[in-house]
């Protein structure tokens, strides 16, 4: 049976060359005797931009027209007049949008850094109306990249405009899943954070307290199975100062990931509220000895400063040399403060 | 630590000066950014103090005249687009653009730069239009447009409205208030900022944050409290790899210009003096491709992008300790200083802030 003829197998002819385009003048590009940086371009983007030229010159917005744009999309994803032509071509002749979504996964997957392949599928979904099927076609879409930055933000995108019920409901469950597989996906900790307590709260939701001791507890188990893990760090830190917690408030937990636990008993109990870190884990580990000095700075008074001092000296002359200079400006600053 | 090998100043700058001759096809994303490839090639020179010894003035005239020639009127007022990519060959210099050829905000920002580098007089400039043309890239939300008309938008944008107002010194096109909480609202727990809102804390996107926020004249509030600027500090800092580099966003690995995005951010925050700056060095020396340029990381291809703010990044950590121990190689890392807030050599930067302005009248 012979299959239906796609548009990739009659883009091999030059718009040119081919007998139903030869009602359109092609315009070539106007260019001085001195360009900046010129493109050799190939023969076929030339062509295609050349009648697409003609095309917006007579304003033609018809259904061959889908077919220059997407000539033109695929030599240059980034040519953004070509997407804003299409849009609106899609609009005039009311074409059937699920086509064009499915044309959009298949570019979405070549052309996944581009910022005109997100761009346009919002338009799309603004007219559709129908943001279910999305969150399932992201999900695939970040097992090619989990932590594409223009496929994390169409998901937030999404999720915030169309703000339905429905479709938060599975959204913790689609972290954890992330989570999972890689618990340092600083894209997926950030997405956490954006459905537990930005855009995900949902209305009516009285229980703020049982919510944030729950993340308190999922991000602490997460640090006790991989400690040296800065994305779970900041969690914890998010959470304590979005809800005006005292950073106190997890000082033993900290405590024995700074390495600093004299206390040789702690793994009789299993503490739930404070999972120990896993027997194999590297410790000190730096973001704990960073955090517990802030602690110790927050609670304030003389020793909590002279504390929290020792224990930047360490960082800035053992375990983060790097930041030397960073270390060394919170000493500075924080004598400063016990002198007052 | 091992000494740092010189820096190829030559080379870095024939990678530029090659790519502004032509590029191949495998390049054709670039057609509808072309403004931008221009300022990195012709900015890389400037920052390398070498524009004059290595271009004539010929060619510094025509490359002027390419960039006037992209300066277009229209409904939504007057700037700078990409390149003629949409323009065909028969229009008329003085007709009107169509709605598919129209200014673009960031083309404006990088061609008045160029401009600036190659100190023209601004005399052809359409400030009048230049100002519609902003007001007609603001949004309700305060956010900025790339296109008049298009939904596509982002914090770039925003700071070249920003960075185009500053060096006009006329900020009436743009409402500073609504901008200023668009910015707010893309603020992350982390302490930096994502590219709209509720995205992830990048380094780049915190740069534009950032320097748009210094940029806004007359501003009674602080704008970002104690507490928030040492948190952005902290995030910034945190993006220093042991390595030198830095990277854009938590857990993923250095590049090139986040070197220049987080290290410029720092130097606005008062704070570019808690950088590793010999670390840093070291990162970007091994970044350099051995026929010229600068890659994201080592062992990847160059580009004139990571080339241009590799270098500005250099210009604002210079490896003093370098410069003391190893004088047979010091020279070569030495630079001019650069203004972080509008991304240009200082010398460049007060060009712009003379002759972008109106003139005085009468
Ligand atoms: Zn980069």
């Amino acid at each position: 049976m012979p299959s239906p003829a796609s548009s990739s197998d009659t883009s091999s002819a030059l718009y040119a060359e081919r007998p139903e385009w030869k009602d359109v003048t092609p315009l070539p590009q106007y260019e001085d005797a001195n360009p900046i940086a010129p493109i050799f371009y190939s023969e076929e983007y030339k062509d295609a931009t050349d009648y697409f030229r003609g095309i917006v010159k007579t304003g033609e917005k018809s259904e061959r027209v889908l077919e220059l744009t997407e000539s033109i999309i695929r030599l240059n994803p980034a040519h953004y007049s070509a997407w804003q032509y299409r849009y609106e071509t899609l609009l005039a002749i009311k074409a059937p949008l699920d086509v064009e979504l499915k044309l959009m996964d298949e570019l979405a997957v070549s052309f996944l850094k581009t910022y005109q392949v997100w761009h346009h599928r919002r338009l799309l979904l603004m007219l559709t109306g129908n943001p279910g099927p999305e969150l399932k076609f992201i999900t695939e879409s970040l097992k090619v990249d989990a932590k594409n930055y223009h496929t994390w933000s169409y998901r937030q995108w999404l999720l915030a405009f169309f703000n339905d019920d429905d479709l938060w409901a599975g959204e913790l469950d689609f972290v954890d899943a992330m989570l999972v597989q890689d618990v340092r996906n600083n894209s997926a900790w950030h997405h956490r954070f954006f459905v537990v307590f930005q855009s995900g709260v949902r209305e009516g939701e009285t229980e703020r307290g049982r919510i944030v001791r729950r993340e308190l507890t999922y991000v602490k188990q997460n640090i006790s199975l991989v400690p040296n893990n800065p994305s779970a760090w900041n969690y914890l830190r998010g959470i304590l100062d979005f809800n005006n917690l005292p950073y106190s408030r997890v000082e033993d937990f900290v405590r024995p990931y700074a390495g600093t636990t004299t206390d040789g008993s702690t793994t009789d109990l299993v503490d739930l509220e404070n999972p120990p870190p896993s027997t194999n884990a590297q410790l000190p580990c730096s973001a704990a000895i960073e955090f517990l000095a802030d602690i110790h700075e927050k609670e304030g008074g003389k020793d909590r400063v002279l504390q929290a001092i020792a224990l930047w000296r360490s960082l800035a002359d053992e375990h983060d040399t790097i930041r030397k200079k960073y270390w060394e400006y919170r000493i500075r600053e924080a004598l400063k403060s016990v002198k007052e | 630590m091992p000494d740092l090998p010189p820096l190829a100043r030559a080379a870095h700058a024939a990678h530029c000066l090659r790519c502004l001759q032509a590029l191949p096809d495998s390049q054709i994303e670039v057609d509808a950014s072309r403004m931008a490839l221009a300022f990195y090639c012709i900015g890389t020179l400037d920052l390398l103090c070498l524009l004059q010894e290595k271009t004539r003035e010929t060619d510094r005239e025509a490359w002027r005249e390419w960039i006037w020639e992209q300066q277009t009127s229209g409904r939504y007022g007057s700037g700078f687009r990409p390149s003629p990519f949409m323009t065909p060959a028969l229009r008329a210099p003085e007709d009107p653009y169509t709605d598919y050829d129209t200014p673009h905000i960031i083309m404006t920002y990088t061609a008045l730069l160029t401009l600036a580098i190659l100190r023209d007089d601004f005399s052809r400039l359409d400030r009048p239009g230049l100002l519609d043309f902003i007001r007609a890239c603001q949004r309700d939300d305060g956010s900025f447009c790339t296109v008049p008309g298009s939904n596509e938008t982002d914090l770039r944008s925003l700071y070249c409205a920003f960075a185009i107002s500053h060096m006009l010194d006329d900020w009436s096109a743009v409402n500073t208030s609504r901008a200023i909480a668009f910015i707010a609202s893309c603020r992350s727990y982390e302490g930096g900022y994502g590219q709209a809102p509720f995205c992830e804390a990048q380094g780049g996107t915190t740069y534009i944050a950032i320097a748009s926020l210094h940029l806004v004249p007359h501003v009674q509030a602080p704008l970002l409290t104690a507490a928030e600027r040492e948190l952005t500090i902290q995030w910034l800092v945190r993006n220093q790899h042991p390595a030198g580099g830095f990277s854009g966003r938590t857990g993923k690995d250095a590049d090139a210009c986040y070197c220049f995005w987080c290290g410029a951010a720092l130097q606005i925050l008062g704070a570019g003096d808690l950088v590793d700056a010999r670390a840093l060095a070291m990162f970007l020396a091994n970044c350099q491709f051995k026929y010229g340029g600068l890659a994201k990381a080592p062992g990847e291809h160059p580009d004139p992008y990571h080339t241009y703010l590799s270098l500005a990044a250099l210009s604002m950590y210079m490896p003093a300790s370098a410069l003391a121990s190893d004088q047979r190689h010091a020279a070569s890392w030495t630079f001019e200083p650069l203004d972080p807030l509008l991304n240009a050599r200082v010398e460049t930067a007060r060009w712009a802030r003379k002759y972008i302005p109106a003139p005085p009248r009468g």
